[in-house]
């Protein structure tokens, strides 16, 4: 875990007695149908979950666990088989909902053909906004989302990862309370990936309520607060992902500038308490870790083969 | 040409036409009502269905009501850059080209040049425009719920509503750019094909007077196939005769060296004649009041004939004829009136001549005071035009006044009879009327576009409405059935109504099958009554989709542009009226069919 993430969940807010629920479903289940009527594929069978205000809450499970439909019911773009799914309070076929809803979808499906800044003009107009108030929260997120000398090409000529960071500022756009995000690092390079996990804990800190979807495990462990597991529809797991994780029987020590017979006798005492020791030797770094260290020098020494 | 069905003022009409469209609408409504009903009670039990619809329905009430004019301007100008994006351009590159060839092959010389070149561009142009409206309008929500990218536009405070809003008026404003485009470029086409002058041959000009038959000194030079004689009128002001619908006024100017003269460019080829119709009655073979008159063999039952050479009589009786509307000073030649009869011919003869007729100028009320018979020859296909002078002549060669002793009430008759036996007039209401005045050309052109208009946006509509629950390919065949059904909405309405004969769609193919007659009752067995039965059903459906579906053939008032004819306002406002009505309705249809779908997959 980056020092990073960890400041930011020692920082995190102590979940209130009764914290207010942003997102509610009551045993809501979807069930595709084909053109007869007759059942295809129960996609989520009925599910109970509250998302309260101010966290970041996880939907974790493998490709077709139900988490992107769970996602689509919550938004209404599906209808759901039985049960209801509440945003706000609201339910979700209610359209007015949205004003406070920003949602990045699986791909950033979006126009095209348009550029950036007339991207989120557009999807600012939609939320009614006048044209002083799009014009500045544009400039804003294109600059947030490190897009300003992208902004005038079009969207069919961007890469993937600025794509998806187009698609970030987009969901932006309104300042939502609740940020809806379906794989938000699925093709993006370790920066970015960063830079979006970075991105989701500051906007928890500013008092919003994020619900993702993904199957990279990395990066719900990262950055959610509580998390779900679906597997083929079903909730499998649900809880604080610190007190998930905990792994009680396990001591973990880690020490700076020990010389070699500490260690032995660190060997030692462990044996004296009939203690097991699993391991005792130096840490070897995340991958992750490396190369972002490695991008950073390069940017400060530029031409240098870093250390 | 055929005006089938009369033009009743436009306020009139609005009276019948808000209480139809209301009815209709109520009774739409309520099966849309009850069909819905119907699907939820099944899905989740009748209680819950009924909360389900009751749901549905009020909050969609509230949905409409809340439609943000910059939402859907939003989602316009989505579908303005998606048009470009999709080359809509290259329209303008095939219209140039059908223009081009059209400029090699429309013959210009022909003798109603105008009115070939305004019903090609007027042709072409409503094709295209409407082909481009069904390519755009059906493609566009379908691909976005393929791309996904509705996904982005539906979980926005978007009401469904506004998606079908935003593309009507976007591909709207798309076709009336192209529309605005075509039709600009087309008058100028038309106006240059069209236009030509002549020089005017004199006798002292030696090179010239070789060409020049005897006898005649003035005329004008051969310029696409004609050449015009030249007269002088009262005033001394000189001009040719009319020729290939078409006449040039003559300037000349005195000089030392000699009168010069120069032919000015074309006039009347371009016209917007106002006519006023009359009422038409017959007279029979002995004299006798009829409502027809007879059935020369044709299906068609538009027109109808008089026999030569006897009693026979066509009589049109002509409203609105004062002495304000017609003021001698603007009518010097006297009321001028226009006459384009059928000729029916029992033998062959020369067919090149044609076949002499008469007409009267009568009272309506005291038939006996009528003018001497004029004697004109009426030739098919030809326009003939004449005037009825303020002062005639009875039989006798008595003085009469037009107003005073012919005009009765502000009515006048004329009768027109075929004076060659066993040779026939064909006539509908329309083919006589009185000349009232020309209206502008330029403003009749742009009446003629806005039919166009309002079929291309009617076309969008049902797209767009077929687009938000069927995709794209099924969408475009859907419009293009509902287009179609609409052309024929007359005969889909007399099929069902056995305004025609054979029966329903069952029992006629029954009749083709079987090889049997169209009038001759069917057999009483039990296949056929069965089949009589379902037809009863298919026909209560034909009646009703009579109702809903856009009448096209009444939209389309290019064939008065064409022929000459001014579009009349009444007839203008109406369709104008009737594409709101219309446009209202794709709109309701569609913004429920949007909201019930499920987006996602």
């Amino acid at each position: 875990m980056s020092a990073t993430t960890e400041a930011a969940q020692a920082a995190a807010p102590s979940t209130p007695a009764a914290p207010e629920a942003i997102v509610q479903t009551r045993s809501l289940s979807k069930t595709y149908r084909d053109f007869w009527g007759r059942q295809k594929v129960r996609a989520l069978k009925p599910l109970d979950l509250e998302v309260h205000r101010g966290e970041i809450f996880g939907l974790l499970g493998p490709n077709g666990s139900g988490k992107t439909t769970t996602i689509k019911l919550l938004l209404g773009l599906l209808f759901p088989t039985t049960g209801k799914a509440l945003v706000f309070g609201k339910d979700s076929s209610d359209v007015s909902k949205n004003e406070r809803i920003g949602y990045l979808p699986e791909e950033s499906y979006l126009y095209r053909f348009l550029n950036a800044e007339e991207t989120l003009d557009f999807y600012g107009r939609l939320f009614d906004m006048p044209a002083e108030v799009r014009k500045r929260r544009t400039q804003e997120l294109i600059d947030m989302v490190g897009l300003n000398w992208a902004k005038r090409r079009q969207l069919k000529e961007y890469s993937k990862g600025m794509t998806r960071r187009i698609g970030l500022a987009q969901a932006l756009i309104n300042d939502p309370e609740l940020i809806v995000l379906d794989e938000p690092t699925t093709g993006l390079d370790p920066i970015g990936t960063r830079e979006m996990k970075d991105l989701i804990i500051k906007l928890r800190d500013e008092g919003k309520t994020v619900l993702m979807c993904s199957h990279l495990l990395a990066d719900v462990q990262d950055v959610c607060d509580r998390i779900a597991i679906l597997y083929q529809g079903e909730l499998k797991e649900l809880g604080r992902v610190d007190s998930l994780l905990k792994v009680d029987e396990v001591t973990e020590v880690r020490a700076r500038g020990l010389s070699e017979e500490a260690k032995s006798e660190i060997r030692e005492v462990i044996q004296r308490h009939q203690g097991e020791l699993l391991s005792l030797d130096n840490p070897s770094t995340t991958l992750e870790e490396l190369f972002l260290r490695i991008v950073r020098e390069s940017e400060e020494r530029p031409g240098a083969r870093p250390q | 040409m055929v005006v089938e069905t009369e033009i009743i003022p436009f306020f009139e009409w609005l009276q019948l036409a808000v209480p139809f469209f209301l009815t209709v609408a109520v009774a739409v409504a309520v099966f849309a009502l009850a069909a819905s009903y119907l699907i939820c009670a099944v899905r989740y039990g009748p209680l819950a269905g009924g909360d389900v619809v009751y749901r549905v329905v009020t909050t969609s009430i509230k949905e409409i009501l809340q439609i943000s004019p910059r939402r859907v301007f939003a989602l316009a100008w989505l579908a303005i850059q998606e048009s470009v994006r999709r080359r809509v351009l290259v329209v303008f590159a095939v219209f140039l080209a059908i223009l081009l060839f059209a400029g090699w092959f429309l013959d210009n010389s022909s003798h109603d040049a105008g009115k070939l070149y305004l019903s090609f561009v007027l042709t072409a142009t409503t094709y295209l425009v409407l082909l481009l409206a069904l390519f755009l309008s059906v493609f566009s929500i379908p691909n976005d719920v393929k791309s996904r990218t509705i996904y982005t536009i539906v979980t926005k405070p978007v009401r469904p509503g506004e998606i079908v809003l935003g593309r009507v008026i976007g591909f709207s404003l798309v076709g009336t750019v192209v529309l605005l485009v075509m039709g600009i470029s087309s008058y100028i086409f038309v106006f240059r094909s069209v236009n030509h002058t002549h020089e005017v041959v004199l006798l002292d000009d030696p090179e010239l007077v070789e060409e020049l038959p005897e006898g005649e000194r003035f005329r004008t030079t051969t310029e696409q196939e004609h050449r015009h004689v030249i007269f002088e009128d009262a005033d001394g002001n000189l001009a040719t005769d009319f020729r290939n619908s078409h006449w040039h006024p003559i300037s000349a100017e005195d000089s030392p060296e000699g009168t010069t003269y120069s032919v000015s460019p074309p006039e009347g080829t371009f016209t917007a004649r106002v006519p006023i119709y009359g009422k038409l009655s017959f007279l029979d073979r002995a004299g006798r009041p009829a409502s027809k008159g007879v059935n020369t063999g044709s299906e068609w039952m538009y027109r109808s004939f008089i026999e030569g050479g006897s009693a026979a009589a066509a009589i049109w009786r002509f409203p609105g004829i004062t002495r304000e509307r017609f003021p001698p000073e603007e009518f010097p030649d006297g009321i001028p009136f226009e006459m384009t009869l059928r000729v029916f011919r029992t033998y062959k003869g020369d067919v090149e001549r044609g076949i002499p007729g008469s007409y009267v100028i009568r009272n309506p009320d005291k038939p006996d005071i009528q003018s001497s018979e004029q004697i004109f020859v009426a030739r098919e296909f030809y326009t003939d035009r004449k005037f009825i002078p303020f002062e005639l002549e009875d039989e006798k060669g008595n003085k009469l006044d037009l107003f005073e002793d012919l005009v009765s009430d502000g009515k006048l008759e004329l009768a027109v009879k075929c004076l060659d036996p066993a040779q026939y007039f064909g006539m509908a209401q329309a083919d006589v009327y009185l000349k009232a005045d020309d209206a502008p050309f330029a403003m009749n052109f742009v009446k003629g576009y806005l039919s166009i208009w309002t079929q291309m946006v009617l076309v969008t509509g049902f797209g767009v409405m077929f687009s938000t629950f069927l995709n794209g390919a099924v969408a475009m065949i859907a419009t293009l059935a509902a287009i179609i059904m609409g052309f024929f909405t007359k005969f889909v309405t007399d099929v069902a109504t056995e305004t025609v004969s054979g029966g329903g769609p069952i029992e006629a193919l029954i009749r083709l099958l079987t090889q049997k007659n169209l009038v001759s009752p069917l057999e009483d067995t039990l296949g056929n009554r069965v089949a009589q039965l379902l037809d009863e059903g298919v026909m209560f459906v034909m009646v009703r989709m009579g109702y809903i579906l856009p009448n096209f053939r009444q939209f389309d008032s290019s064939d008065y542009v064409a022929n000459g004819y001014n579009i009349p306002w009444d007839l203008a406002l109406q369709n104008l009226v009737a594409t709101f009505g219309y446009l209202a309705a794709v709109f309701v249809a569609g913004f429920f069919f949007m909201k019930t779908r499920e987006v996602a997959k």
